[in-house]
């Protein structure tokens, strides 16, 4: 296996208020390729901050991070955006899909940006859909969807443009658990199969009694860092 | 909303240009009726020097290239010399004016402004039409007597003892304070100039190009001075430019106040979306994208709220223009100052298409500084925005 991820010596500081904010302090971290991460914390703890980070939406204070061997710590936000197209998928707390598209649309929507033809995006989109097991939600708009749903829909997303690895912000903090369960059990059927990266944050336990490697932070540092079989 | 905003910003320009328009419309036609006409024929130094003596040498050729000329619809000659006309109570300077009934009443309707008494009718001997704020200074009525005093061609001071047939009510001041209309046979044998006149009005048709045509005339009769409407009455042409300045004032208020509105919705759109345009550009799509995508969505609502307003702007200026707006709760006031007090919207195809394309161009204007706002925002701000 490859490392797809490799943060070294990562530290951010927030400047918002009168007194500095330490979120990530001197972190380091390595994800291989086909890890299916957990990075688990108490709330405040930085979880989020380091997976904006390896996802490129943050820029570290200091240290750098190499995606697939490209360091993109002081990437332009341009050359960032561009980047995350072709080698990141994101799944959001809130879903965040597009409302007045359906649900194959969403999914096919990234693949519009990355330029790929009409065929291609809707054959996908379909399969990609018919793995997360709503393909008879297809031609459904996000707002008659139920929330598991709606999350299976964003993790189609994610994978629709192939990326080097997914980063999920807490994904299941807003189902229920039976929801959970299902979303767990296709992400690690995805992560099995397809061999798709993920790293996601929570502090959900029976999202922690799925992950293979479970990284837990305190204080913005790593604490312990737990493979599993 | 921008919808909503396109569709009153277009129908309140088209209804305020329209109406506007009528404003002038009627100003304009009320002068031109009564007063200039569409162009006037004097003696070259008749206009600036009012002399009776310089009355045009030869005008029946002048009449007669008129009467065949297309262009123009109806011609009057008239006879004009100032002096003083005084009752047995009061005096006072007046222009008297000679003329021909009958064709006078088709150039200038002078016979519809005849409120007591009748046109030229009723009286046996030198009748004389005068206006009705005349008539009340110098306190006569209809049959009453009034001296008529003046030079004539040798500068001998001559007098007429006239009887009035008939009052004026007009909204032009000239007309009801300081002229007296009287028959062109009857003050040429008190001028002692014969059959010839000081003036020739006529009236054209419409659409015609008053300026061009007056030019035409003038090359034909070259010792004589031919003038439009225009150049008779420059004040008119200021009274056209002011309004039109006006209008392009209320549209440049207009279309601020739409302009202001859309960036106003468009922002709110922004705001509301601020989640879903911090996804989009955390998944990949380029700020450029974004930008030209809040751009497109106002150009699209203006695309659609174009025409609607369009529609609804000119089905009121058409409506209005048949029917009329009748002001006449005003109409004192109004013709006081040579409105009429029913007036009729007009736009002009070419008006609906400036402003479709004014306001356009201010929703494109519009929507820069919320596309602006758009790509400005970071992703990962947007993302966690509530």
């Amino acid at each position: 296996m490859s490392t797809i991820i490799k943060a070294t010596r990562v530290s951010k500081t927030y400047h918002k208020t009168t007194v500095p904010v330490r979120a990530i302090n001197n972190l380091s971290l390595n994800i291989e390729e086909g890890e299916f991460t957990a990075i688990v914390g108490p709330s405040g703890c930085g979880k989020t901050t380091l997976l904006n980070i390896l996802g490129g939406l943050d820029q570290p204070t200091e240290g750098k991070v190499e995606v697939a061997g490209t360091d993109i710590s002081n990437m332009k936000d341009s050359e960032l955006i561009a980047f995350r197209l072709r080698n990141i998928g994101f799944v959001f707390q809130a879903y965040n899909l597009i409302p007045v598209l359906t649900a194959l649309e969403n999914v096919e929507f990234i693949m519009l940006l990355q330029k790929r033809d009409r065929k291609e995006r809707h054959d996908r989109a379909m399969e990609l859909l018919g793995q997360m097991d709503i393909a008879d939600k297809a031609n459904v708009k996000p707002s008659q969807l139920s929330g598991g749903q709606q999350q299976r829909v964003a993790v189609a997303r994610a994978l629709a443009s192939k990326p080097r690895f997914i980063l999920a912000d807490e994904p299941t903090a807003n189902l229920d658990s039976t929801s959970t369960s299902n979303l767990l059990d296709l992400m690690a059927k995805m992560n099995r199969e397809q061999k798709a990266t993920f790293v996601f944050s929570t502090h959900d336990q029976r999202v922690m009694d799925k992950a293979r490697r479970i990284v837990t932070l305190q204080d913005g540092a790593i604490v312990s860092d737990v493979k599993r079989q | 909303m921008v919808m909503g905003a396109m569709v009153i910003g277009i129908w309140a320009l088209a209804f305020a240009g329209g109406f506007m328009q009528s404003f002038l419309t009627s100003y304009i036609q009320s002068a031109i009726k009564h007063e200039t006409s569409n162009g006037q024929v004097h003696h070259p130094a008749f206009t600036q020097d009012y002399d009776i003596q310089y009355y045009i040498k030869d005008y029946k050729p002048i009449l007669a290239f008129l009467a065949q000329t297309k262009a123009v619809e109806s011609v009057t000659s008239r006879s004009l010399v100032n002096g003083m006309i005084s009752s047995s109570r009061q005096a006072t300077g007046v222009k008297i004016i000679g003329v021909d009934p009958e064709a006078e009443a088709k150039v200038t309707g002078l016979n519809t402004l005849v409120g007591e008494g009748a046109y030229f009718a009723g009286i046996s001997s030198n009748p004389v039409l005068i206006g009705d704020k005349l008539a009340e200074k110098l306190k006569v009525n209809v049959k009453s007597k009034v001296v008529l005093t003046f030079q004539d061609l040798e500068g001998n001071i001559t007098a007429g003892r006239f009887r009035v047939a008939g009052i004026l009510n007009a909204s032009s001041v000239s007309i009801s304070e300081s002229s007296a209309y009287v028959l062109k046979s009857d003050l040429n044998r008190l001028l002692n100039i014969g059959d010839n006149v000081h003036e020739i009005a006529y009236t054209t048709t419409t659409g015609t190009d008053d300026e061009a045509l007056a030019r035409k005339i003038q090359s034909n009769f070259k010792n004589d001075k031919v003038e439009s409407w225009e150049e008779i009455s420059p004040a008119l042409v200021f009274m056209e430019q002011m309004m039109a300045s006006m209008l392009k004032i209320l549209i440049v208020i207009i279309m601020s106040a739409l302009a202001f509105g859309i960036v106003n919705t468009m922002l709110m759109a922004v705001l509301e979306r601020i989640r879903e345009l911090g996804m989009l550009m955390a998944l990949g799509m380029e700020r450029s994208k974004v930008f030209l995508m809040i751009m497109f969505e106002t150009i699209y609502l203006s695309t659609v709220g174009g025409p609607v307003g369009l529609m609804v702007g000119f089905a009121t200026v058409s409506y209005l223009g048949k029917t009329g707006i009748d002001l006449t709760d005003y109409s004192e006031g109004l013709e006081a100052i040579g409105y009429n007090s029913i007036l009729y919207p007009t736009l002009q195809p070419m008006d609906y298409f400036q402003i479709v394309i004014g306001v356009v161009l201010t929703a494109f204007l519009a929507s820069i500084y919320p596309a602006w706002k758009a790509i400005k925002l970071k992703p990962i701000d947007a993302l966690h925005t509530v």
